[in-house]
């Protein structure tokens, strides 16, 4: 059993298109917020995978910062949408 | 990839992805905050079988903080106010968008910096393939994402005006 690149990108196309399905068919737009880190973490996923397959003799720092970055954007977005909602309804 | 590291990718993207789903269709705001963290998990252990120790445990420490926001008490509802229809017809475009990526991940031809630019793996590389080789490309998904948050805002001010 082995997982190549195609692998790799399948399931970040899965975590997108499911992010993407949280953040239209939620009726709350709150809830429709943790589609976000699903998206976020499929590019990641497609970074770090890119950065570990297609690229055998240059460094894989590049594709995992990329990816950390997108998994802190993530978190700062959900609590930014978090933080907005419960203020928008507080007044 | 060896075997044991293909086992864990595996079982890793069977639990991010059905966690995923599980936020979707899950009531509450406590049980989605747990489903979140298994993504959080899932994701972290693709991480780990991509060789991204580090990543993997910025994602499981960030993701952590996802779910407990969504779980959190301050947590307020929002209702949009879009239509049931479109929704629906939003759900049907999340389907269409797993079909072309993932057709294009099955055929697509990826371009190899090293081959392009003579050169290594890195931002200058990565950044040139963005704005040179595949610029219309990029400015295509710019376009898209800011046609997303006009409408975004379109729909907020709209559902201000309704109260």
């Amino acid at each position: 059993m082995t997982a190549g690149l195609v692998a790799v990108l399948f399931v970040a196309v899965a975590l997108v298109a499911v992010g993407a399905f949280i953040a239209v068919w939620k009726r709350d737009l709150t809830a429709a917020l943790a589609g976000l880190p699903l998206m976020f973490g499929g590019a990641g996923v497609a970074f770090a995978g890119v950065s570990r397959f297609a690229a055998p003799g240059g460094p894989p720092a590049l594709g995992q910062g990329v990816s950390a970055l997108l998994a802190v954007a993530a978190l700062a977005l959900v609590a930014l949408g978090v933080g907005i909602a419960g203020r928008g309804t507080s007044r | 990839m060896d075997s044991l590291h293909a086992i864990g990718f595996y079982v890793s993207a069977a639990i991010s992805v059905g966690g995923g789903l599980a936020v979707a269709f899950l009531p509450g705001r406590g049980s989605r905050g747990v489903a979140l963290g298994a993504v959080g998990v899932g994701i972290a252990g693709l991480y780990l079988s991509l060789n991204a120790g580090f990543t993997a445990l910025v994602a499981l420490v960030c993701y952590a903080g996802c779910a407990l926001l969504i779980a959190a008490p301050q947590y307020r509802a929002v209702e949009t106010v879009v239509a049931g229809a479109w929704r629906q017809a939003g759900a049907v475009a999340a389907g269409g968008l797993f079909v072309v990526l993932a057709y294009a991940a099955w055929r697509g031809k990826f371009a190899h910096p090293y081959f392009f630019y003579l050169g290594g793996v890195n931002s200058a590389s990565v950044g040139r393939l963005l704005f040179a080789h595949d610029a219309l490309a990029a400015e295509a998904v710019g376009v898209l994402i800011l046609v997303a948050l006009v409408g975004a805002t379109a729909v907020w001010r709209v559902r201000d005006r309704g109260r």
